[in-house]
């Protein structure tokens, strides 16, 4: 599976306004620190279902239910922790080729 | 001079007063000050205006729906349907402008008191920020009437600054024991039901005896995490269920309203669906303008405040007990149905189950009241928020019928409190003709400038206590934690306490 330019990642939580928005500044970061070029958005549980991503993030209350939506889902705990997301994305972005 | 007012006149009707075009120009200078590239900005400008129109097209939609419910289940029980003269859309088309005048202000002033007063925490919970300020709007309107615009803002304003200020701070020294950190804190309107649990959760459990992570809970509820789902569901059943009970006339003629051919039963869940993708469409409006309006606010406060932490919204507590956020969702909705059938009883008030109110603060109360007194915590912090939302709901709609009852139905604990506060400080300061509506944030200012000297007298550290190193980590992120903690060394100092003599 090739990656997509840009990839497209969501950050997901219960409502989609106020810590999945803090986790997409968060993962921007991170993906920027990783030089991957990528769309970030976010949202709610439901609606992430049908928006097609790449890679979902969020926390185990909801990734639990989201396995398989995309090929990459990760699960955190601190919305805030840039480089403990970092060192997940680059592993699983790893095992599928998509670093460059 | 003429010409002069004319343009002016023209800009409060066209730009002051229409919500989205000034949320729009906002988000323009948000954008402007982080240096996007034009595309970005030109586009990210749009997505908040557009948010704004579906944001009112959702609360129509809501709006519908919660009528069609009240007068179902009002009906079913032999009440009178709540009755507002204005409703929120009507609220937010005249005053929206104001409002978003307050967030921007509000921001200002928020930043400057973290900054001078070294409280540490900026609020960063944007639809809270939003919702805030349409309360203290609200409530400052339906005190001392149409005031002029800026006068609105201004004292709003003040009243939604301090409130951002405070709330993250008296709720910190319980934050750190629900984290075990100082990473981040807390910014969310369910701050009193889970200062309640924490403070009364010691009376009835031990963290120790009765964590609610040694429980294991039926995997059928967590399908009610999905707030579409647990809306649509729980008022669905409810509406139905009302409708065998209600007059059948009142049904026929709210059904034929819809569709004259429908089957009433049919219409009256179709009626609760319609509630529930209200609120939904009212999210995703909601959830547009802030996504990019709150980066712009992230990097101003980075700017301005260094060492300060942000202080985020509720789920961010979420993953330190997720069996306590059940537990005090499911809680506070058992408390909150038997009033709802309590006060149907008495003749009192059509109670609407707010499920997304239900779960958020209920959850954060559950997690709270989990840290001090584990299940027995959580329980009770969902229970106390259950009561909060079903009297507040009850007490609080008469009070805002002349501007927006509805925010009565969407309203979490904290806002209960502002609406009450300010209300009956108004209803004193009224005597004083114009200049009142001063004294509501001039009341809110010596309440914090009190509350802060007897903490600095009293030498507590609540604006930073540090975290000893033999603290035990929480759950579940220990590793991420560890991380945080060491990267915690390699930046800057935090900022120094209000009593050090550190002048940084």
């Amino acid at each position: 599976m090739t990656r997509q330019e840009p990839l497209r990642v969501l950050t997901v939580c219960g409502v989609g306004m106020g810590s999945s928005l803090i986790l997409r500044m968060t993962a921007e970061d991170a993906l920027r620190d990783l030089g991957v070029t990528a769309k970030v958005e976010a949202t709610d549980v439901s609606s992430a279902r049908s928006m097609g991503a790449d890679v979902i993030i969020g926390q185990g209350m909801h990734t639990g239910e989201l396995q398989g939506i995309a090929p990459v889902v990760i699960t955190i705990s601190n919305f805030m922790d840039k480089d403990g997301l970092r060192a997940q994305l680059a592993e699983r972005l790893g095992e599928l080729g998509w670093l460059n | 001079m003429d010409f002069l007012a004319d343009v002016l006149q023209w800009t409060a009707t066209n730009v002051f007063s229409e919500v989205a075009i000034l949320i729009g120009l906002i988000t323009l200078i948000g954008l402007l000050l982080q240096r996007k590239p034009v595309e970005e900005t030109i586009a990210g400008a749009l997505r908040a205006t557009v948010g704004v129109v579906i944001l009112f097209i959702g609360i129509g939609v809501f709006v519908e729906g919660l009528v069609a419910f009240q007068t179902i289940v009002a009906s079913a029980v032999g009440l009178e349907p709540p009755a507002a003269t204005r409703t929120l859309g009507d609220f937010l088309g005249e005053y929206g402008g104001a409002i978003a005048l307050i967030i921007t202000v509000a921001f200002l002033i928020h930043v400057l008191l973290v900054r001078f007063l070294r409280t540490r925490y900026v609020y960063l919970t944007g639809h809270l920020m939003f919702w805030i300020a349409v309360v203290a709007a609200a409530s400052l309107v339906q005190v001392f009437g149409a005031v002029d615009t800026w006068i609105l803002v201004v004292a709003g304003a003040v009243v939604v600054g301090l409130y951002w200020t405070i709330q993250p701070l008296y709720i910190a020294p319980l934050m750190r024991k629900v984290i075990g950190s100082d990473d981040w804190g807390y910014a969310h309107t369910s701050s009193a039901a889970c200062f309640l649990a924490a403070k009364l959760g010691r009376f009835v459990g031990s963290k120790e005896k009765h964590d609610t992570e040694k429980l294991v809970l039926p995997k059928q509820l967590t399908f009610f995490k999905d707030i579409n789902v647990s809306t649509a569901l729980v008022l669905g059943v409810i509406v139905v269920v009302a409708a065998i009970f209600a007059d059948p006339d009142v049904l026929a003629e709210q059904a034929a309203a819809y569709n004259p051919n429908i089957s009433p039963w049919v219409w009256a869940f179709v009626a609760a669906l319609r509630f529930a993708a209200g609120i939904a469409i009212l999210l995703f409006g909601v959830r547009m303008f802030l996504a990019e309006i709150v980066p712009a606010f992230k990097g101003i406060s980075e700017k301005v405040i260094p060492g300060s932490r942000p202080a985020l919204d509720v789920p961010t507590v979420f993953p330190f007990a997720p069996t306590a956020v059940m537990l005090g969702f499911v809680s506070g909705t058992v408390v909150f149905l038997v009033l709802m059938g309590v006060f149907a009883a008495v003749g009192w008030f059509v109670l609407v189950p707010p499920m997304i109110m239900l779960f958020f603060p209920g959850g954060g109360a559950g997690v709270f009241g989990n840290a001090v007194a584990g299940w027995r915590g959580a329980v009770l912090g969902g229970s106390i928020n259950g009561l909060f939302l079903a009297i507040g709901q009850a007490v609080t709609w008469g009070m805002l019928s002349d501007t927006a009852p509805e925010l009565a139905t969407l309203a979490d604990p904290d806002w209960y409190i502002i609406i009450w506060i300010t209300l009956g400080i108004g209803a004193l300061a009224s005597a004083l003709g114009d200049i009142g509506i001063w004294l509501v944030p001039a009341a809110f200012a010596v309440g914090f400038a009190v509350w802060l000297a007897v903490l600095k007298r009293r030498r507590v550290d609540v604006v930073v206590e540090p975290i000893s190193e033999s603290a035990p980590l929480e759950r579940p992120d220990a590793q991420a934690s560890v991380t945080s903690e060491e990267e915690r060394s390699t930046k800057e100092p935090l900022p120094a306490p209000p009593d050090a003599s550190d002048s940084r």
